[in-house]
């Protein structure tokens, strides 16, 4: 039972600001919104001409690019091409041949080939003719690449190649040629990076496994294009292929021998593989890790300037400290190799101009900055505190979302922990005397439901937390009793309640007037506290 | 159910009868409709019926009403089968026939009845979209491409908008997620074809406003479906097609068209609807998306701008004034609010969109004189978020994120110049000033502890001499009632900023408009005395009864005349009024006329309590006075019963449940402050008192458990031969079977035993012990534990330690030696508060003689550690802080809430108050066994935890205690 001093102790509000802002948080699996990987264009690559491969025909190659009369005669054409093909089909192969490097020059030479209308010409048909067995390389080749830029395009014109699926997988096999491995690997590639119906048709053909046999091909480009490949197909959401690709014998030394090893081009995409796959396992994160993973990646991100590689890599290890404490702890002891630890190398990529670094940079902090005690320390103490109120101040609004975690859970102390009310107070008053709070109140003010909720929190645990009532003073201070007001009648009740619960709380009508009027007003305004029980012997009673 | 004719006879004569103006038929009707809908296949002959068009056009309306509330009470699939829902759910059949028919018909049925269908197919989706019901999206893309008639596309498009609504608010989750990129996937596309396909209708048809009000509409409704789509975050789609978008989004916010201006003024627009969707959609793309969103920001600040300049002051228009000023204040605040660092800029912005917007409408007029409660809420409650005068005063905290010192000294000026305004003819230019005190009210920020505590704009203190002291001075309380109420909240706002003497010297004025005409300014009044009072310098209060005293007598008088003022009867800023008047001023010899006062108002909202906050306040002014009074003299509390008593007893009689609580805790009240025996006519209350009726509300258990137990304390003896302690104890038994209010069963049983004799209390023992052993076996909590040891130890404390082992140990032999050690010595160091640490460490030790007698040394190893860390430990390094879950099941549906009265609360006693320190007690006890059987505690203390023989070896030396 509670005592006198026992209402002090209980908090119905801590606890929330305990479960969210201190939890780690895995990236969604679904997302909506553009992949910002800026310099490539990940889930689709269109093969445009080789420059080697000069065409027979000058006139073909759309000098005036956007002219609607050349894009008329180019879809001409086209169908034309397609014509041909299914003319020449019976023909000789090497006009058939002949046919095929025609049309695939056709859906190679623009970046907007025309692929719409050679679908309803009938061009799928023919292609999956070509793609028989016995067929000579030279025309599966031609044949795939075709497919390949088919496959580039919208949804509905890469389901159209759905017929052509089992050859282009059975042409992944050990006996055929490197470039039309290759081909057929890139025209997979494109099919899966079109959302998951896609990606279980390919698995269920046994795709996974005749790629990732081609993983560890002494052909650079193979080896890349197979990663590429194989990181679309386990996207997701649901995890079962990435088990799956797990579950092939070596597949683990394989990753991290391509990410100590290889060109950078290489590691680009294997660490795309390593996304998934740390988003989706715990256990795998372990097996990698022992393995010898984090030396060489935590390297790259040391090393390399370029946007392409941080960002898988940065994501896979934002996925990594997503665990527990002790993968934490092995990320942090890996990174006291590195110039100012990994901290300041994190530091160092939340002062990057690029959103997307900012973002993952800041994503990845505000999970280890929700660890235990000694790892908030670090953090805090490694350099990032700067930026990330920099960044809160000035940055786009995602990027200040992240950032915004990452200073919250530098505030609430684990669980475990005996910290005064969850919070460390030495980080709070630094952060706000550094001018966090009008970043916070203006998320309080955002249209955003969880960047609000987090502002929210933050001021609660200002309020609740800074010495001498300073808390409330300072909020109000930077008008942020208006900002609380804003979501009084909020369509999330959440949000509603906890404003009016703050408001009440701190800034109600009896404000100041504690000692003769308990909290108790709060039960008329509608706030439950029925869980507090008054002292054992009152009864009805309030303790004066 | 078949769709026959005689059903459809049937039906429909039910559904006219529902209509029918005598009560009779239309019950027997709606009762007979609720029956027939149970049976499988009402819905869908319900469906059939609506769309019939043989059927009377009044029975399909009735049905179509029918139909959605039919689907709004039972489409929910019941979550859990062991509790079967009030309502039979339709079965999945049904709802598979429902789903298959809903959408053609709500396309091809008459407006009103398309409108109730579209809100059940939204309910619908609700509970099945996307995931049970794949064919809806698909369904209504392919009928809005193949549509052209306006009324199916908007039709459509409404639908859709409602069922896209909730990716508003909710969080991001992965369920959410799949859920949005399912809808983008089906509906981006299509939305953006209707959306550039009617821009083209809207452009070739440019003078035929039959055509154009759909055309616009659809463009409305498409603009909000963008908001909901593109509310999680930008979806690939759109920042696709960005351009496009935004291309359509200028095109129409700089559109003006005479042929679809309303007529009537009151009315908005169709297109300025449309407007301000785009201003919100263009608003969220610049909080949350501005990097993508900078390349279209100058044109759309251009836009915006002018289009402010345009808008006129008719509230037709103040939903587009105030989302346009809403996106200026985004701007503003972001990194490019250099769009606007132009002084020029600034001043034109100040001059000709917020200063406009600001000044008092003939509307805000009329507000003030025709609905005070309406206008109180937007000018002092916060509810004027949406009002143009407060969003102009948000853009000009915008612009001062930035450009601070420019904006203030801007305003300075403006309202210098507005008070000379206002000087030059001050019965003509009055607007002018209600500006100004508009502006420095709203701009100071917002200061809940002392109201505000200053502005940079104007000296407060010269500021409230020179233009609010002449306002309050005025002999006419009634006159220019608009600015007295502005001079009222500028008063309260700036209230710690007023010097006591001044405050003071215009208390009379004050006190004069509580009586104003005016509901405003008396209720204005009311708050501005009210906050003052509550007002503290440090810890004290600024105002004490002394300050009070001169002013009590017409201060008192003035308030309860303002409650009967029209429209006052139940003004709740005038009840807390008083309530803080008397919970502060000595109100002496005006008590009883005061109480006269509001047991005639108590009477009178008994017949129909409609106002919660009114009615609390009245009766924490009821127990202020009470409180006050029978502090300074007992012999009052007669007086009070008198007049209370009575309307207390019509309230119970009555079951007028929302005041019950109340009145338990004001009759605690009263009891309390009596000296026993209590005279015949409480004891005449005491058994309804028990009736299960009264305890199955929630609400009423805290009130009643603290009224039984002043009966407890001041009438033991009657109770007992009144043969009532059996029913008390019954109490106890259903209380503490529940863990939501097992402590409140223990409040009970604590009061027994500290007022009851053992003698008579021994009978019942054995079946006490029985009821919470059986409770501890199996639905033990961490607070009843503890609660279970405080009982227990009060008990120790009470009757003596055999009593407690006896009694136990009369359950079963030998309990009490198993109840100690896995329970009691294990829970003893997790008590908290200092009454109980005292309690429960004195039953303790008080325990050791008699177990060291009785040869249980082993267990005397625990105890004596538990309590040792009890004593010495600080309570963050012995309580484990857990939650535990409450009965869910009880806790469901509708109860009142239990609200505290806190001027009745009451003081906590001290069951052990000749023990002062319980460490001294333990050192001693201690001594005690010791001196009495030597050699037996040495043994027993090595046995403690090493830092706790230490502490108990300073225990001992500081109480100079040897054992030995």
């Amino acid at each position: 039972m509670e005592g006198a001093s026992g209402a002090h102790h209980r908090d119905p509000f801590k606890s929330s600001v305990g479960r969210v802002a201190g939890q780690r948080r895995r990236q969604q699996a679904v997302t909506v919104g553009k992949e910002r990987r800026e310099s490539v264009v990940r889930a689709k690559r269109l093969r445009r001409a080789d420059p080697s491969d000069h065409g027979d025909d000058g006139s073909m190659q759309l000098a005036v690019m956007g002219d609607e009369a050349a894009y008329k005669a180019l879809e001409e054409s086209t169908v034309n091409a397609v014509h041909n093909l299914k003319n020449l089909l019976k023909g000789s192969p090497a006009k058939r041949i002949g046919a095929l490097q025609t049309l695939r020059h056709l859906l190679s030479c623009t970046a907007m080939p025309p692929v719409h209308v050679a679908i309803e010409a009938g061009v799928v048909t023919l292609l999956v003719d070509c793609l028989a067995f016995g067929s000579s390389e030279e025309q599966l080749f031609e044949a795939a690449w075709c497919l390949t830029n088919i496959a580039s395009g919208d949804l509905q014109q890469t389901c159209a190649v759905e017929p052509a699926l089992p050859l282009l997988i059975l042409h992944l096999g050990e006996k055929s040629a490197v470039h039309v491995v290759e081909q057929c690997a890139w025209a997979i590639g494109n099919v899966a990076g079109d959302g998951e119906v896609l990606r279980d048709v390919l698995l269920k053909q046994g795709a996974l496994h005749s790629l990732s046999r081609h993983l560890l091909s002494p052909v650079p480009s193979l080896s890349r294009t197979a990663a590429w490949a194989l990181s679309n197909l386990i996207k997701g959401p649901s995890p079962k292929a990435a088990m799956e690709l797990m579950k092939i014998e070596g597949m683990v030394d394989t990753l991290v021998s391509h990410v100590s090893k290889g060109e950078e081009d290489l590691v680009v995409e294997v660490a795309w593989v390593l996304v998934y796959v740390t988003s989706m396992s715990d256990f795998h994160v372990t097996l990698l890790l022992n393995a010898g993973l984090l030396p060489p990646l935590l390297g790259c991100l040391a090393s390399s300037e370029q946007l392409s590689l941080l960002t898988p890599v940065l994501r896979t290890l934002g996925n990594i400290v997503a665990g527990d404490n002790s993968k934490t702890d092995v990320v942090l002891s890996v990174g006291q190799s590195l110039p100012g630890g990994i901290i300041g190398v994190l530091a160092r990529c939340l002062e990057s101009k690029h959103r997307t670094l900012q973002k993952e940079a800041a994503w990845a902090v505000s999970n280890i900055a929700a660890g235990s005690i000694l790892q908030k320390h670090t953090v805090f103490n490694g350099g990032v505190v700067p930026p990330l109120l920099h960044l809160l101040a000035t940055a786009v609004f995602d990027v200040r979302k992240e950032s915004a975690y990452c200073l919250g859970n530098l505030c609430v102390a684990p669980k475990e922990s005996r910290e005064q009310g969850g919070i460390i107070l030495e980080h709070l008053i630094a952060l706000v005397d550094g001018g966090c709070l009008p970043g916070f109140i203006a998320l309080v003010r955002s249209p955003d439901v969880e960047a609000a909720r987090l502002g929210l929190q933050f001021l609660e645990l200002v309020m609740r937390g800074l010495p001498n009532g300073r808390g409330p003073k300072i909020v109000e201070k930077e008008d942020g009793i208006s900002a609380l007001e804003e979501l009084q009648f909020h369509e999330n009740d959440e949000l509603q309640t906890m404003s009016n619960t703050l408001i009440d709380r701190y800034f109600g009508e009896e404000y100041g007037l504690e000692e003769e009027y308990g909290p108790g007003m709060d039960v008329l305004r509608g706030s439950d506290d029925s869980s507090d029980y008054p002292p054992w012997r009152q009864g009805g009673g309030l303790t004066a | 159910m078949q769709y026959t004719e005689e059903t459809v006879k049937t039906l429909s004569s039910c559904f006219l009868q529902t209509l029918a103006p005598n009560p009779e038929p239309r019950k027997q009707a709606e009762s007979f409709l609720k029956q027939v809908a149970d049976q499988p296949g009402y819905g869908i002959t319900i469906l059939r019926l609506l769309s019939d068009p043989l059927v009377d056009a009044q029975v399909r309306q009735g049905a179509a009403v029918n139909f959605k509330n039919h689907v709004k009470y039972r489409w929910a699939t019941p979550l859990d089968p062991d509790f079967p829902p009030a309502l039979n759910p339709i079965q999945d059949p049904e709802k598979e026939q429902i789903k298959g028919l809903i959408v053609t018909l709500m396309l091809s049925t008459p407006p009103k009845i398309q409108s109730q269908l579209s809100e059940a197919l939204s309910i619908m989706s609700q509970h099945d979209f996307p995931s049970k019901w794949q064919t809806l999206l698909p369904e209504l893309v392919v009928s809005l491409r193949s549509a052209t008639d306006y009324n199916i596309i908007n039709g459509i498009l409404q639908t859709s908008n409602s069922i896209f609504k909730r990716f508003r608010y909710q969080y991001k989750s992965n369920e959410l997620f799949t859920d949005l990129k399912y809808c983008l996937d089906g509906f981006a596309a299509p939305l953006l074809e209707i959306f550039l396909k009617t821009g083209q209708v809207i452009g070739s048809s440019s003078e035929n406003p039959a055509i154009l009000k759909p055309a616009l509409e659809c463009q409305r409704l498409s603009c909000r479906i963008f908001y909901s789509l593109n509310f999680q975050e930008l979806p690939e789609f759109f920042e696709n097609h960005m351009a496009e978008w935004m291309g359509e989004f200028h095109k129409y916010l700089i559109y003006t068209n005479p042929h679809v201006q309303e007529t009537d003024p009151e009315k908005t627009s169709v297109i300025d609807e449309l407007k301000a969707a785009i201003c919100e959609n263009i608003n969220l793309y610049m909080e949350k998306n501005e990097e993508e969103f900078q390349g279209y920001l100058g044109q759309f600040a251009t836009d915006v701008w002018s289009l402010l300049m345009s808008v006129s002051i008719s509230t037709s228009q103040d939903w587009l004034a105030t989302t346009a000023i809403k996106f200026l204040t985004t701007v503003s605040k972001s990194v490019h609010h250099k769009l606007f660092s132009d002084p020029a800029t600034l001043k034109q912005i100040s001059e000709s969109i917020v200063i406009p917007n600001v000044r008092i409408r003939d509307e805000d007029e009329e507000l003030f004189e025709m609905n005070h409660v309406e206008y109180i809420r937007r000018d002092v409650e916060g509810s004027d978020m949406d009002t143009r005068r407060r969003i102009a005063c948000e853009l000009v905290k915008g612009l001062s994120t930035h450009y601070r010192e420019q904006v203030t000294s801007m305003f300075s000026g403006y309202l210098q110049n507005m008070i000379q305004e206002y000087a030059a003819n001050p019965a003509q230019n009055w607007k002018a000033k209600d500006c100004a005190l508009y502006l420095i009210v709203t701009l100071a920020p917002r200061q809940a502890s002392l109201g505000a505590t200053g502005t940079d704009l104007v000296n407060i203190e010269q500021f409230f001499d020179s233009q609010i002291v002449p306002e309050l001075r005025v002999q006419d309380v009634n006159s220019n009632a608009v600015l007295k109420a502005d001079a009222l909240k500028f008063f309260t706002t700036f209230r710690s900023q007023i010097r006591k003497q001044l405050t003071l010297e215009l208390m009379p004025q004050l006190i004069g408009f509580l009586v104003a005409e005016s509901n405003v300014v008396h209720s204005y009044a009311a708050l501005c005395i009210e906050k003052l009072l509550a007002l503290k310098d440090g810890k004290q209060l600024r105002y004490t009864a002394a300050d009070l005293a001169p002013f009590l007598q017409p201060l008192l008088t003035n308030l309860f005349s303002a409650l009967k003022l029209p429209e006052s009867q139940e003004n709740s800023y005038i009840m807390r009024c008083i309530m803080r008047v008397l919970s502060i001023a000595d109100a002496g010899p005006f008590a009883p006329q005061c109480l006269a006062e509001l047991t005639g108002i108590l009477a009178e909202v008994c017949k129909n309590p409609s106002n919660p906050s009114f009615n609390h306040y009245l009766f924490e002014a009821v127990a202020a006075l009470v409180k006050k009074a029978c502090e300074r003299d007992p012999e009052q509390v007669t007086v009070f019963e008198n007049m209370l008593l009575p309307v207390f007893q019509s309230v119970l009689e009555q079951d007028v449940t929302e005041f019950a609580p109340y009145v338990f805790q004001i009759m605690a009240q009263l009891i309390e402050s009596r000296m026993p025996p209590l005279p015949p006519n409480y004891i005449a209350f005491f058994p309804p008192l028990l009736t299960p009726i009264l305890w199955q509300r929630q609400a009423n258990v805290p009130g009643l458990v603290r009224l039984l137990q002043a009966y407890l304390q001041k009438a033991p003896q009657e109770i007992n031969q009144g043969n009532q302690l059996p029913q008390v104890l019954g109490v106890f038994e259903k209380l503490v079977a529940s863990k939501n209010t097992d402590h409140q069963g223990f409040f009970i049983l604590n009061t027994v035993i500290e007022n009851v004799s053992f003698e008579v209390l021994s009978p019942y023992m054995g079946q006490i012990w029985t009821i919470l052993f059986s409770r501890l076996q199996y639905r033990s909590t961490g607070k009843f534990i503890k609660s279970l040891i405080i009982f227990a130890s009060l008990f120790v404390v009470k009757h003596g330690p055999s009593k407690v082992i006896d009694t136990v140990n009369s359950v079963q032999p030998n309990l009490f030696l198993s109840i100690l050690d896995n329970v009691w010595s294990p829970n003893l160091s997790s008590i908290t508060g200092e009454t109980e640490i005292k309690l429960c460490a004195v039953a303790a030790s008080m325990l050791f003689t008699p177990l060291l007698e009785g040869s249980a040394t082993p267990y005397c190893v625990k105890l004596l550690n538990s309590v040792v860390t009890l004593l010495v430990k600080p309570e963050e390094e012995r309580v484990d802080e857990e939650q535990d879950v409450p009965d869910l099941d009880e806790v469901v549906g509708y109860t009142a809430v239990y609200a505290q009265l806190h001027n009745s609360s009451k003081a906590e006693d001290d069951p052990l108050k000749d023990v002062k320190d319980p460490k001294e007690f333990l050192a001693k006890t201690l001594g005690g066994v010791s001196s009495q059987q030597p050699g037996k505690l040495p043994s027993i203390i090595q046995g403690l935890e090493p830092s706790n023989q230490t502490a108990l070896g300073h225990l001992c030396s500081t109480f100079r205690i040897s054992i030995v």
